[in-house]
């Protein structure tokens, strides 16, 4: 590379780090720093980076509580991406942003898939729950009940599909040990007695819902 | 945030929307790890366009202050789930505007409607019944004599 072409590039990188910073000085002060006969070059290159931001926002709403808020919900959406994808962090945020109470949800979950029983609800809110925070795999979360959360949400059934989408690098399942359970290895389970109680079918139901696959 | 080469991530800074719309329908089709960048910087360019938008509108739709701001928070939700999919998408600028309109058009609890207009021609039906009963004789009206 030669010496020209060397001082393009240090001028084009440091107008684009000072444009990161918000710091950026009059394009003259850029074309300064390389000769003369690179200097259409160099603003050629800076033309295309000013273009592709596009109109920078008005100076109030750059820095307005609105936009920062907004922005952090961005933060938290992609932050908490895993195994299912941005579903757990979007729900959250929209329920929040729109002052939906998670029993609230839960209610119109039991009302779309006539589950009356206690132990129904029980199992819904705690699936709910546990797909809110990341611990279930988008994978196995069933259309129907995806269908029933975007009428909640009042959004296209096809986003919540897609943004159960596990990240291409998430984060592994966080290990929470279930109550009562010890999280160190297993004891073989006892075999059920003739007089267990049998699984309450809305509770099967719940759980074919979360845990099921696309189309259970 | 899966990282690209600081020279590439300059590089995707450097698109203008419709190339960057390009290149996230690739990578979140391709399930690219990369895609979070991406990401990243669409939202980026949308969210400043939510601001504006819920804010403009929501002013005029009578919403508070707080409620223009949870507007912008359920819009940029929204804005990424609309990102996540792999459908083309329209111009970030664009489609952030139409669903910051969708996000203040919403119900709001507090929301000052404007009045309403009755209809043209009150149904009186209760008079209507009194007359008929009047005429048909099953009632009668009242007499001060004799009452």
């Amino acid at each position: 590379m030669s010496a020209a072409e060397d001082a393009v590039e240090r001028a084009f990188w440091q107008a684009l780090e000072d444009l990161k910073q918000g710091a950026e000085k009059p394009i003259e002060d850029y074309l300064r720093l390389v000769p003369r006969e690179q200097r259409q070059e160099l603003a050629q290159l800076l033309a295309d980076v000013l273009l592709a931001r596009g109109p920078g926002p008005a100076p109030d709403g750059a820095e307005s509580e609105g936009y920062k808020r907004a922005l952090a919900v961005v933060d938290e959406v992609l932050d908490a991406r895993g195994e299912a994808g941005i579903l757990p962090g979007a729900l959250k945020a929209m329920r929040n942003a729109r002052g939906i109470e998670p029993d609230a949800v839960v209610e119109r979950l039991a009302a779309d898939f006539e589950v009356e029983g206690e132990e129904g609800r029980q199992a819904l809110a705690r699936n709910y729950h546990r797909l809110e925070t990341g611990m279930l795999l988008g994978s196995k979360l069933s259309r129907r009940l995806l269908s029933s959360l975007a009428s909640v949400f009042d959004v296209d059934p096809a986003e919540l599909l897609a943004a159960a989408r596990p990240a291409a690098e998430g984060p592994s399942l966080r290990s929470v040990p279930a109550m009562g359970r010890s999280a160190g290895p297993q004891e073989p389970s006892p075999s059920r007695s003739s007089s267990e109680r049998l699984p309450d079918p809305e509770v099967e139901l719940v759980e074919r819902l979360f845990h099921g696959g696309p189309e259970a | 945030m899966a990282q690209f080469d600081p020279i590439e991530e300059r590089a995707v800074e450097m698109l203008d929307d419709l190339q960057l719309e390009a290149l996230r329908a690739e990578t979140v089709a391709e399930d690219d790890k990369r895609f979070e960048f991406v990401l990243w910087i669409l939202c980026l360019r949308g969210v400043a366009v939510v601001e504006r938008v819920c804010r403009a509108r929501g002013t005029v739709q009578g919403l508070s202050e707080g409620e223009i701001e949870l507007a912008i928070e359920d819009a940029a939700a929204r804005l990424l789930l609309r990102l996540s999919r792999i459908e083309p998408q329209p111009e970030v600028h664009a489609l952030a505007a139409e669903i910051a309109v969708a996000c203040v058009d919403r119900p709001w609890p507090t929301q000052r409607r404007a009045p309403q207009l009755t209809p043209d021609t009150p149904e009186l039906r209760l008079v209507d019944e009194f007359a008929e009963a009047i005429e048909s004789g099953r009632i009668r009206p009242n007499d001060w004599e004799s009452s």
